[in-house]
């Protein structure tokens, strides 16, 4: 049980300054994951929490005690490798009581905790196994179990599963948030699936070239993303983003893009003529055969049985909606669309910052 | 908060015990005895022998013994003749055990032998095969034609002609495994590919095995040399260096002068060897320690 | 064209590839076997019908092996002794480089120790060195340092010129075990020398076992630094011994064919038995081009 913080948190390789100062709380019991697209920097930060990696500027600490010159093997952490690192020529159980073995626990309290975690991810039958005569999940299961034996005050998890395959990930997504809901140690997370974060995360630090761009839960994100990285990054199919021109009259909000009239809330930062991207969620879009609204024409059909994604051209540009259930339309038709001004997100066209 | 950002200040480059962490130094610990071993018995060593060899006078007597001149012919000759021969034939045989038979399985089991065995007692054997006398090879000439035979390692040529053999049946069981590991990484499917385009064998050579050996050729070829440059026993062992002293090799001229009493010789002999090597190994570990 | 004709055209081929494969593999199989044959030859037969010109004598005896063992001759007086100098000096060696090299390879590859790549390069340097040169300064350095006469010169010399090689194919194999591993266990709280021995060794003993071997052999068949270093009949190993008889022409040949058979043996049945790792561990660093 551990709060961590990171402070100005910066990493250099040699010349190249990868990681920005990066500042953040994660308060006790959190699992708090870490997203962003590839070498954006989630494992560096990761690693240097973990004490793989110097820290170049800045301070690390748990439960308020600054970490930065421990060794890792003293700051009670606890971490599960993408490619699972399981010591091939020890059998599971003695993979998982590798680390009391190392601080000389007790032989009574190491069967104990080892059997406990066996209990815990269902290993009991596989314990005598080694790790190659398990499958990835397998495998996946005695890494986690390998970092429950200690009982550490933090887990540290570095894309665990993205080796599996897309049904069985997200089978093991549920099963480490019920893990984490059993034991609750503080966690971070790090992947580069959005949905993951979205599913599993209390809190989400979205992180972009070394820097955060925005932390909040996964409906905050969601539903206000702070700007326009965040918009496209969180959610899937991502958010329609169209270039167009902030318009205001008597009272009125809306923007001009591809020529077409697309509705907004007033911001009140916002001044006419304010060049803008104007985001909205696929979900968030009506489509009607007939009727008001602004037309487009429809260009593929994918129906996937519980929704139906379309692909629709307005003014050359094309949008993504998403409709539940079935529907009749062809490839061809004409259809309208329909956005409330509540579900749209405006951002600056220069600082990509989210109008409020 | 501001107290931690004073600390946040030195910890970067702060590292505990001494500028080390327990990893570095246990580093360090466990490279000293090669260190050690180097220092002591590879510098030190070489440097004394250079130091030995400053004088010039040592090497206008060296110039001037004519057994040296021989030498250098006679090592030029063994490296570029033995050397390549060697290889071509590995590189040929190594085709040969790609094939799955168990008769070669089994041949390729007895083809390492002279190579897992030590020098001194087969190429003492293939000697008393060559004794004039009472050797095998002269016994069969003599009763098949009732002549003795010729006194094979009495005359220069022939000697070292059987050196160079001794030397390529040593070390062609080896060459060949390298050069059929090599072969053995080459995708079966280029073959496949080759075939059903039509390539005949020598084709296949040409254009799949040998673009994809080239590298791994030249590499061994020059390991070779290098170590062919410095294969005492082959010509100790057969001709001792003789008939007169007209059969050494580098490797063997400086321990004939070091028997002889004549250290300065023996190591200028040895420097005078380094633009030779020195190429070569300059070449190997540029390949190799990429 | 009926099938017959082409099962039958199909079945030439085969017939004369399978010819043209023996006439390479029976010349291949008398060069390698004949001077080994020789030898064996030799040491089977009764002192004069050896050099009868029959390839397989009229009466063979055992008796050559018992004239060695009993050391009934001259140049056989310390068979006994000399063997097991060669034994403990080959052991020896064995042991002291893979102690040596293994740890230089882990300080090298896995600790990152600063300075590593020289180390390595100093190394591969040695290696390249064909060990004939090194070997009158070496004689000349042992002399200086009082070693001359003792195993221990040839111990030393001999870890000096294995080790290099061994460092070098363990660093290659150490290089590709998982990065991860070491990571893990340090979180798991290993220290270096725990790494060492619960995850590293375990995982490189393939490779610890060729490159023992590796030592092992050399160091049992080397001739020219043992010649140079030892000479007291007592102290020299089998090789030296074997290069004695050559001091005389009329040299006892069976008896030398006989002790070089028994002194060949052992290396033989070392490289059959380790062959796995031998060829593997071998030419995985060699191939690399
Ligand atoms: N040891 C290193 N030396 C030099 N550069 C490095 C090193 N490790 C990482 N980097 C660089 O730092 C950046 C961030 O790497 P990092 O591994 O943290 O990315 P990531 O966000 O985890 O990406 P991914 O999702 O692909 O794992 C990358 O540009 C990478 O090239
Ligand atoms: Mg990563």
């Amino acid at each position: 049980m551990a709060s961590v913080s990171f402070k100005n948190i910066e990493k250099s390789f040699g010349a190249t300054k990868i990681i920005h100062g990066i500042s953040f709380d994660i308060s006790d019991g959190e699992f708090v994951v870490l997203v962003g697209p590839s070498g954006c920097g989630k494992s560096t930060l990761l690693r240097m929490l973990a004490g793989l990696e110097p820290i170049s500027g800045g301070v690390i600490t748990i439960d308020d005690k600054v970490i930065n010159d421990l060794d890792s093997k003293d700051r009670d952490i606890a971490m599960v490798f993408q490619s699972y690192a399981l010591y091939p020529h020890m059998t599971v159980r003695d993979n998982m009581a590798f680390s009391l073995k190392l601080r000389k626990a007790d032989a009574e309290l190491t069967n104990t905790r080892v059997a406990n975690a066996a209990r815990i991810l269902n290993l009991d039958p596989l314990l005598d196994r080694f790790p190659r005569e398990l499958s990835g999940g397998q495998r996946q299961r005695v890494a986690m179990g390998r970092a429950i034996v200690r009982d550490p005050k933090v887990f540290l998890f570095d894309e665990p599963l993205s080796n599996l395959d897309a049904k069985l990930r997200v089978a093991m997504r549920a099963e480490i948030k019920a893990l984490h809901q059993r034991l609750k140690t503080t966690t971070v997370y790090v992947t580069h699936d959005q949905i993951e974060a979205m599913t599993m995360a209390d809190r989400i630090v979205v992180m972009h070239d070394g820097i955060v761009e925005q932390i909040g839960t996964p409906l905050e994100l969601f539903d206000h993303p702070g700007n326009l990285f965040v918009a496209q990054f969180i959610g899937s199919p991502s958010m329609n983003v169209l270039k167009g021109t902030l318009r205001q009259a008597d009272g009125r909000e809306w923007v001009e893009a591809l020529g077409q009239q697309w509705p907004s809330l007033t911001h009140a930062q916002a001044r006419d003529g304010q060049s803008v991207h104007y985001g909205v969620r696929p979900t968030d879009i009506t489509v009607s055969a007939s009727g008001n609204g602004i037309p487009a024409k429809v260009i593929v059909v994918e129906p996937t049985g519980a929704e139906t994604e379309l692909l629709l051209e307005v003014g050359g540009a094309q949008l993504v909606v998403v409709m539940h259930g079935r529907t009749a339309v062809q490839p061809d038709d004409v259809v309208h669309l329909e956005i409330t001004a509540e579900k749209s997100h405006v951002f600056d066209g220069t600082t990509e910052k989210r109008l409020d | 908060m501001s107290a931690v950002a004073i600390q946040a200040g030195d910890t970067p480059a702060a590292r505990k015990s001494g500028g080390m962490t327990s990893w570095e130094k246990w580093g360090l610990i466990l490279v000293i005895p090669y260190l050690l071993i180097f220092v002591v018995f590879v510098i030190y060593p070489v440097g004394y022998g250079l130091w030995l060899a400053r004088h010039p006078e040592s090497y206008t007597k060296l110039f001037a013994d004519p057994i040296f001149f021989r030498t250098l012919v006679n090592t030029l000759i063994f490296v570029v003749v033995a050397v390549n021969v060697k290889m071509v034939v590995a590189l040929f045989l190594s085709g040969f055990f790609l094939h799955t038979r168990w008769w070669i399985k089994a041949l390729s089991l007895v083809f390492i032998l002279p190579w897992a065995v030590p020098s001194i007692p087969t190429i003492l054997s293939m000697r008393f095969m060559l004794n004039p006398e009472w050797g095998v090879i002269n016994s069969a000439i003599f009763k098949l034609t009732g002549m003795d035979g010729p006194n094979w390692l009495n005359d220069p040529t022939l000697a070292l002609s059987f050196s160079m053999l001794a030397h390529i049946w040593k070390s062609l069981p080896f060459w060949t495994l390298i050069l059929l590991a090599g072969r053995m990484a080459i995708p079966g499917e280029q073959y496949e590919a080759a075939s059903v385009d039509g390539a005949s064998n020598w084709q296949k050579f040409c254009f799949i095995t040998w673009p994809s050996m080239r590298s791994l050729f030249l590499t061994s070829t020059i390991l070779s040399m290098i170590w062919t440059l410095g294969d005492f026993n082959s010509v100790y062992l057969l001709t001792g260096g003789g008939p007169a002293d007209l059969t050494h090799v580098l490797a063997t001229l400086g321990i004939r002068y070091l028997r002889l009493d004549q250290v300065d010789l023996s190591l200028a002999s040895i420097v005078v060897a380094l633009p030779l090597i020195l190429p070569l190994v300059y070449f190997m570990m540029k390949r190799l320690s990429k | 064209m009926s099938a017959g004709l082409r099962k039958s055209r199909i079945t030439w081929k085969m017939v004369s590839t399978e010819a043209k494969l023996l006439l390479i593999g029976i010349p291949v199989f008398l060069w390698t076997i004949i001077p080994i044959y020789h030898m064996v030859l030799f040491s089977i037969s009764p002192r004069n019908a050896a050099t009868s010109g029959r390839l397989w004598p009229k009466e063979p005896t055992l008796s050559n092996f018992s004239f060695v063992f009993q050391q009934k001759h001259f140049y056989l007086d310390h068979f006994w002794a000399q063997l097991g100098n060669s034994l403990v000096i080959a052991l020896s060696v064995g042991a002291l480089t893979l102690a040596v090299s293994t740890a230089a390879a882990f300080a090298i590859s896995r600790l990152k120790v600063r300075g590593g790549r020289t180390v390595m390069n100093m190394a591969l340097f040695t290696y390249f060195i064909p060990a004939a040169f090194l070997a009158v300064p070496m004689y000349k350095t042992m002399g200086n340092y009082g070693l001359l006469n003792s195993q221990w010169s040839l111990i030393l010399a001999m870890v000096t010129i294995a080790s290099p090689y061994c460092i070098w194919v363990l660093k290659q194999a150490s290089d590709k075990l998982p990065w991860e591993l070491d990571e893990a266990a340090r979180m798991d709280g290993a220290t270096a020398m725990q790494l060492f021995r619960l995850v590293y060794l375990p995982l490189m003993v393939p490779s610890l076992v060729a490159v023992g071997t590796y030592a092992l052999l050399l160091a049992w068949n080397e001739y020219l630094y043992a010649f140079l270093l030892l000479s007291k009949d007592s102290s020299v190993t089998l090789a030296v011994a074997l290069g004695n008889f050559l001091a005389a022409d009329d040299s006892p040949w069976e008896l030398l064919m006989t002790t070089g058979l028994i002194y060949a043996l052992p290396p033989a049945a070392i490289y059959y038995a380790f062959k796995r790792y031998m060829v593997s561990g071998l030419t995985a660093g060699a191939v690399k081009s």
